[in-house]
C-alpha cells in the first residue's frame, strides 16, 4: 500500500512539474524514476485512480502531517524535501525574534534544510520552508514565527 | 590495600544534527559560583549549595544539566570564568570562535623581565604557576686558588666540618701498623669551593694556602654573562583564575593580568558570624580570617583584599546569612552580537 | 537536585557543637553566639533534644556545612534529599 501511495505523490509530482515546463527526461531525473514511468503517469497509465485520491488527501493534510507522512512513506529526506517542494504551492514568509539564542535546534529539525545560523542568529530561507511549523514548535525560546504569503 | 572509587563528576550534552554540539562540564575546575545558572536562556542548569561542595563531601556533581531542557546553545561556557565548561561546535571550542562573545581574562608572564624568583608560583591560590629556572653554576661565579699541604695536614677534619660549601672531603680509614693514619687523603672540589677562606683561618696547623681573587681584583676574569639565572615560566590557563595574586605579588612587574568582572564585594561584619565557609568558598583567596597583633585583641571578623576578586559570587552564594554582597557592573568581553545574548548576559549584572 | 541535613541520632552525643557552630543559629539568637544552648527554638535549624540533635527550622538552612565539620561523630551530613 505505501508503494501506491508513493506512486501517487510522484504522479502528482510529476503532474506538477510538467505544468511548469520540465520535460520528461527532467521530471524523472528530480523525481528519481526512469522516463517511461514518467511518461506512462503523465499519459494517465500504469495509475490507479484511487491512489491518486489518497494521495491529492495527504497533499492537503496541515503542512506538517503532509510532510512527515510523505517521510513515513519514503523514509528518505531527500526525496521527501523535493515531493513536498513541488506539491506545495503556498509561499511562507518567517521572522526571528530577538530572543534567538542560535542553539541550533530549528536548524537540526528542519527537514527541509530551510534554516541556517548566521551571526549568532537562525536565518530561514522562505525559499525552501514548507510551512510545517516544526522549527517554532520545538524553539526553546518562541522566537520563530511563520506566516503564509496570500 | 583500600581503594577509594574515584566518583566521575563531570558531565556532557551533546546533540548531532546540522553540526555535532557537545558541552562540557568539568567539576574540578568548577566553584559553584552560580554564573551559568544566572546566565542559561532556558533554565537547564542548577547549581547546588555552594558551602556543602566545598565543605562536606558530596558525591553529586557541583551543577546539575538537564538534558531535555539544555539547547545546546553555549552561553554557560561563554560567561564560566573558571573555564568549567566548555561548548564545542563540530570539534571546535566556540572560545576560538569570533561569532561568541568570549571574556577578556588573561594573566600573562614576560619572560625578559622575569627572574624567576618563583614568588608568584606559591602565591597563586589555585597553583597554576610553574617556573623552572637553572641556577648559575657557582664555581662561574667566584675565582680563586686553595692547596692543602698533606705533609703538614693532621688529618683533624676541621675544615671539612666547618667548610659551608661542603667542598672538602677526607678519605678517612682505619690506621694500620703499615700506615698509621686515619686518613688516606683530602681533596677540595674546585667546583664547590667558594673561597670564603674558613678552611684556611680555621686550620690549626696552617696546612692550607687559599686565596679568594674576587676580593683582591673584583670580577676582572669573571663572565658577568654566567652570573643569571635561566627559566622558564609556564601558567596553566584552564585552571588559572585570573585572580591577580602573581601580579601583585611579582617583585618586577613582569606578570600582567585581565580580570573578566568588575565590581564590588561588600561583607557586612555584623551579620557575619565567621562561619568561614566564603573563606573555603573562594577560589581566588580574597578572604581571610585576620589574626590579632595580641591575643584577645579585636579585630574585624573577616578580611577581604578586594583587588584579588574577580567578582564571580561564590562567596555570596555560600554564606548562609547573607552577609556578602556581589555586585558586578561590568562583563569584559568581546562584542555581544546578539540581542538574546546581551540580554542573559546582562543577567549577571546587577 | 536537593540538598540539605540528615541526622544521624544513633551516633549524636549530644554535645551541641552543631547547635553553637551554626551560623544562623548564632545570629538568630544571642544565647548560642554566647555559646549557650537556645531558650527558644522557633528560629533555630538544629537543637539538641533530650540529649540528641534534633532538627527544627531547616528552612532557614544555607547549607554551608558548618555544622557538619563542627560534628565530632558525623552525626550530621549534607545529603542528596532524594536519595533516601
Amino acid at each position: 500500500m505505501p508503494k501506491h501511495i508513493i506512486s501517487g505523490l510522484k504522479y502528482l509530482a510529476a503532474v506538477e512539474l510538467r505544468k511548469n515546463g520540465y520535460n520528461q527526461n527532467q521530471i524523472a531525473e528530480i523525481l528519481d524514476m526512469n522516463r517511461s514511468t514518467v511518461s506512462h503517469y503523465l499519459n494517465g497509465r500504469n495509475i490507479s485512480v484511487n491512489s491518486v485520491e489518497v494521495a491529492e488527501v495527504i497533499r492537503d493534510f496541515c503542512r506538517k502531517d503532509f510532510l512527515t507522512m510523505v517521510y513515513t512513506l519514503l523514509k528518505d529526506v531527500n526525496q521527501t524535501r523535493t515531493i513536498v517542494k513541488i506539491c506545495s504551492n503556498t509561499s511562507y514568509k518567517s521572522n526571528i525574534g530577538n530572543s534567538c539564542i542560535a542553539c541550533g535546534i530549528c536548524s537540526d529539525a528542519c527537514m527541509m534544510n530551510a534554516v541556517v545560523l548566521d551571526d549568532l542568529k537562525a536565518k530561514i530561507n522562505d525559499e525552501f520552508c514548507c510551512g510545517c511549523l516544526i522549527c517554532g514548535e520545538m524553539c526553546p525560546t518562541n522566537s520563530i514565527t511563520i506566516t503564509e504569503v496570500k | 590495600m583500600e581503594m577509594t572509587d574515584v566518583i566521575n563528576k563531570d558531565i556532557s550534552v551533546e546533540r548531532t544534527g546540522v553540526e555535532l554540539r557537545k558541552l562540557h562540564f568539568n567539576n574540578d575546575l568548577c566553584a559553584a559560583c552560580g554564573l551559568c545558572e544566572k546566565v542559561c536562556p532556558v533554565t537547564a542548569i542548577e547549581v547546588n549549595p555552594t558551602g556543602a561542595m566545598v565543605r562536606t563531601e558530596q558525591e553529586s556533581s557541583n551543577i546539575d544539566i538537564d538534558s531535555s531542557e539544555c539547547a545546546l546553545c553555549g552561553m554557560c561556557s561563554c560567561i564560566c570564568p573558571y573555564n568549567a565548561l566548555n561548548f564545542d561546535i563540530d570539534g571546535e571550542s566556540i572560545k576560538e570562535s569570533d561569532l561568541y562573545p568570549r571574556l577578556i581574562k588573561s594573566s600573562e608572564i614576560d619572560e625578559e623581565t622575569c627572574i624567576y624568583c618563583k614568588n608568584c608560583e606559591l602565591a597563586c591560590p589555585p597553583k597554576a604557576i610553574t617556573i623552572a629556572r637553572e641556577l648559575p653554576v657557582r664555581s662561574k661565579l667566584v675565582t680563586g686558588e686553595i692547596e692543602i699541604d698533606k705533609d703538614t695536614c693532621v688529618n683533624c677534619g676541621i675544615c671539612e666540618e666547618m667548610c659551608p660549601a661542603d667542598a672538602i672531603t677526607l678519605a678517612y680509614k682505619n690506621p694500620t701498623s703499615i700506615d698509621p693514619t686515619i686518613s688516606s687523603g683530602i681533596d677540595v672540589n674546585k667546583d664547590s669551593c667558594v673561597y670564603c677562606l674558613v678552611c684556611k683561618k680555621a686550620c690549626p696547623v696552617d696546612a692550607i694556602k687559599a686565596v679568594c681573587r674576587t676580593c683582591s681584583y673584583g670580577d676582572y676574569d669573571l663572565n658577568s654573562e654566567d652570573f643569571g639565572t635561566k627559566g622558564k615560566t609556564f601558567i596553566n590557563q584552564e585552571t588559572c583564575v585570573d585572580c591577580g595574586w602573581c601580579e601583585d605579588i611579582c617583585p618586577v612587574d613582569a606578570i600582567k593580568v585581565e580580570k573578566p568582572f568588575e565590581g564590588t564585594l561588600e561583607i557586612s561584619g555584623e551579620t557575619c558570624q565567621g562561619c568561614e565557609t566564603c573563606i573555603m568558598a573562594c577560589p581566588c583567596n580574597v578572604l581571610s580570617f585576620p589574626q590579632p597583633e595580641k591575643s584577645g585583641g579585636k579585630v574585624e571578623k573577616i578580611h577581604k583584599d578586594e583587588k584579588y576578586c574577580i567578582y564571580c559570587g561564590a562567596c555570596e552564594k555560600a554564606c548562609p546569612v547573607n552577609a556578602i554582597d556581589v555586585v558586578r557592573t561590568k562583563i569584559n568581553c568581546t562584542p555581544i552580537k546578539s540581542k538574546a545574548w546581551q540580554k542573559a548576559f546582562d543577567n549577571v549584572l546587577n | 537536585m536537593s540538598i540539605g541535613l540528615v541526622t544521624y541520632p544513633e551516633l549524636c552525643h549530644g554535645c551541641g557543637n552543631c547547635v553553637v557552630s551554626c551560623p544562623v543559629n548564632s545570629l538568630n539568637s544571642p544565647e548560642v553566639a554566647g555559646g549557650k544552648g537556645p531558650r527558644y527554638d522557633d528560629d533555630m535549624i538544629m537543637v539538641v533534644e533530650d540529649g540528641v540533635v534534633t532538627l527544627k527550622q531547616t528552612d532557614l538552612c544555607g547549607k554551608c556545612g558548618t555544622c557538619v565539620d563542627a560534628c565530632p561523630v558525623f552525626a550530621l551530613k549534607l545529603e542528596n534529599l532524594e536519595d533516601s
